[in-house]
């Protein structure tokens, strides 16, 4: 004979199942927008023709020892290519949409928007983009630009003001702790891990004492001395680690990478570019690209350019140059430097 | 003859105007918006043109939240002040929370009710004034399928980029839970989801890694329970489970909800309910899901009598039976 009790407990195993069942029959009931009538399904795709025929003719992938580090924007039919500069380094190769691919050189680099202009040795009759003559579409405009493999379209709107962006110094990669006269410099409470500290050789706890040659006591001043300075430039750091004085040259890193473990936005956004501040412009759209997808046009539904893709900055936003800007950067870039410079 | 091929001639010419006419009125009267999928550039125009025209108005309405820790997104509903956000954003009723309104003028608000279940949740501006807002969606209005945009303040409040607006369709909705393809991120949670009509549909809630796991709170779930909300209650599942249990296993169907199994000598067991009766109403307070009957059913003392409207195949009955506990 049971005791209610112990029936009900030997019923507990049902009373968990029957938790599961709604969900898993609900499975087979499910009523899921096929994929490819989403926004980047394939049928949607198909009414973006126009722009997307205009697209793959005139972006190339930036091609290095066989794998895509960027796409590039044709802007002359002999093969002048405008790409974002610090993700095309050391890139080969241009490959058109149709796998024809170019040997290319790079004729100049503006730091500034970070863009390069590059070549396509002996190209001609090659497609430059249209560019749109007409005003900022404005928010809600459709937007279309080439993944990386040349092959898919993704689209998208433009969806915030168009506005410059300011400039981000680089960082060491550190959160500074205590600091002040008698502790004799700004202390290191954590240095992050493959960050541009750590890789020159600070440690935990070490004692900044000065930067650039300037002596420190204050945490604002480390990090305005530091932030002076880009990401990719060096600078000279002295630290007290325990009675040793020492000397390190930091090649600074950008605050968005060395940080991003500390960042749930970062972590949830895949990768994105690592240069995404500093521009005079930007149309800021939510087509979705990996940053590889950088250095390509940004097309409006007619197949004219708005401009070229310059940072993918998280999971919602994309920055682009806009047109003016990047034929600016063209034609000062494409003046031969004179003699003697 | 000749009379013969002209009536044939008429014939056929009223046929074909019919028929342009028909096909004409049918182009005209399939939105490019609700079609499955767009066709074309006209079809993408239509949809733009649909989207910019309320996009100004919807952006009046959506604001930032700001709590101690966290910020988020919210979007002012009424105009005297009532702010639709996420649960996990308002949090605690009746705590101080700081509205950022689109031009950055901030003003204090208080939170109000909101559902663990849903993740929906409320506050009220405390300054009086006539504040922008925008409609809600009315119950049921919202279908797979519909192109809708999200807006809100991803990273947190910037005045300079402002809000971020993101186009996208519903890709599957459930009564807890509205899933899109427009892109969301942390600071999003709390803004609205709005329908091509400039109407709330859905309040930011979650995301997943993929393009198109975009989760939101339906509107459904804030009429459902609006005067709860207003009155600063939470829906909570801890307390719900404390409350009547029932004792059934139950599938959302197209005829309701039905009951797959039950749980033995429960209260449902013991009322005389069987499988495959599907419920209809409980105390006349209409059940269609899973997410309604947990909620009713828990929302009262385990031995609380309740009056139970079923179908059993193709009879109707009403049973009146006494909840019980759930087990431990």
């Amino acid at each position: 004979m049971q005791t209610p009790l112990q029936r009900l407990f030997n019923q507990l195993p049902m009373v968990c199942l029957f938790l599961f069942i709604p969900s898993l029959t609900h499975l087979q009931a499910i009523d899921l927008l096929p994929v490819e009538e989403r926004r980047n399904g394939r049928e949607t795709l198909d009414a973006f023709e126009e722009a997307s025929k205009a697209g793959f003719r005139s972006t190339v992938r930036l091609v290095s020892k066989g794998r895509t580090l960027a796409l590039g924007t044709i802007i002359t039919s002999k093969g002048h290519v405008i790409t974002k500069a610090s993700s095309s380094i050391g890139v080969q190769e241009a490959t058109l949409a149709d796998g024809t691919s170019y040997k290319i050189r790079t004729m100049g680099i503006d730091k500034e928007t970070d863009l390069a202009l590059l070549k396509m040795k002996r190209a001609k009759d090659l497609s430059p983009v249209t560019w749109s003559e007409g005003n900022d579409p404005g928010e809600g405009s459709w937007l279309v630009s080439a993944d990386p493999t040349l092959k898919r379209l993704k689209v998208g709107v433009i969806g915030a003001k168009s506005r410059p962006i300011d400039r981000i110094g680089g960082v060491i990669g550190v959160i500074l702790g205590r600091d002040g006269e008698e502790m004799g410099g700004v202390m290191i409470q954590r240095i992050m891990p493959r960050s541009a500290g750590a890789t020159a050789g600070l440690e935990n706890a070490d004692i900044i004492t000065s930067v650039e040659g300037q002596k420190v006591t204050a945490r604002e001043k480390v990090i305005e001395l530091v932030g002076a300075n880009d990401p990719g430039e060096i600078v000279d750091i002295q630290v007290k680690r325990g009675e040793s004085l020492l000397s390190f040259r930091v090649t600074l890193g950008h605050r968005s990478v060395a940080f991003q473990m500390l960042d749930r936005n970062a972590r949830m956004s895949g990768p994105v570019s690592k240069r995404k501040d500093n521009f005079p412009m930007v149309i800021q759209h939510d087509v979705s690209l990996p940053p590889t997808a950088m250095g390509g046009p940004v097309l409006n539904l007619d197949g004219k350019a708005l401009g070229i893709n310059v940072a993918r900055v998280d999971r919602v936003t994309t920055y682009a140059l806009p047109a003016k800007f990047v034929r600016g950067i063209f034609k000062k870039l494409r003046r031969p430097k004179p003699k003697g410079e | 003859m000749r009379t013969f091929q002209n009536k044939l001639f008429f014939t056929l010419v009223t046929c074909l105007t019919w028929s342009v006419a028909t096909l004409a009125k049918e182009v005209e009267d399939t939105k490019a918006w609700e079609k499955e999928v767009p066709e074309n550039k006209q079809d993408l125009l239509a949809i733009q043109t649909k989207l910019q025209s309320v996009l100004t108005k919807a952006k009046e309405a959506v604001v930032a939240v700001q709590s101690g820790g966290g910020a988020g997104s919210g979007v002012i509903v009424s105009k005297d002040g009532l702010v639709l956000t996420a649960g996990h954003i308002s949090g605690r009723p009746g705590r101080s929370v700081k509205i950022v309104l689109p031009d950055g003028r901030r003003v204090d608000a208080v939170t109000l009710g909101g559902s663990e279940i849903s993740d929906s949740g409320m506050c009220r501006i405390k300054e009086e004034g006539e504040w922008p807002f925008s409609p809600m969606a009315e119950k049921g209005k919202s279908q797979v399928g519909d192109w809708c945009f999200a807006l809100g303040h991803p990273g947190g409040f910037f005045e300079k980029r402002g809000m971020v607006m993101r186009i996208g369709r519903v890709i599957h909705k459930r009564h807890a839970t509205l899933r899109t393809d427009c892109r969301l991120l942390g600071g999003d949670s709390g803004g609205p989801l709005f329908n091509l009509d400039g109407e709330v549909i859905g309040i930011h809630s979650r995301i997943a890694m993929t393009d198109d796991a975009n989760f939101h709170a339906p509107i459904e779930s804030y009429h459902e329970h609006w005067d709860l909300f207003k009155e600063g209650q939470m829906i909570s599942r801890r307390d719900l489970q404390k409350g009547g249990f029932l004792g059934v296993g139950t599938e959302e169907t197209e005829e309701g909800l039905k009951i797959l199994d039950l749980v033995k000598e429960s209260a449902a067991d013991k009322g005389g309910i069987l499988e495959a009766d599907v419920i209809i109403a409980i105390d006349g307070e209409p059940i269609d899901s899973q997410e309604e009957l947990f909620i009713v059913v828990g929302s009262r003392e385990p031995d609380d009598e309740v009056v139970i409207d079923l179908r059993r195949g193709k009879k109707e009955l009403t049973i009146t039976l006494k909840l019980g506990k759930r087990p431990e």
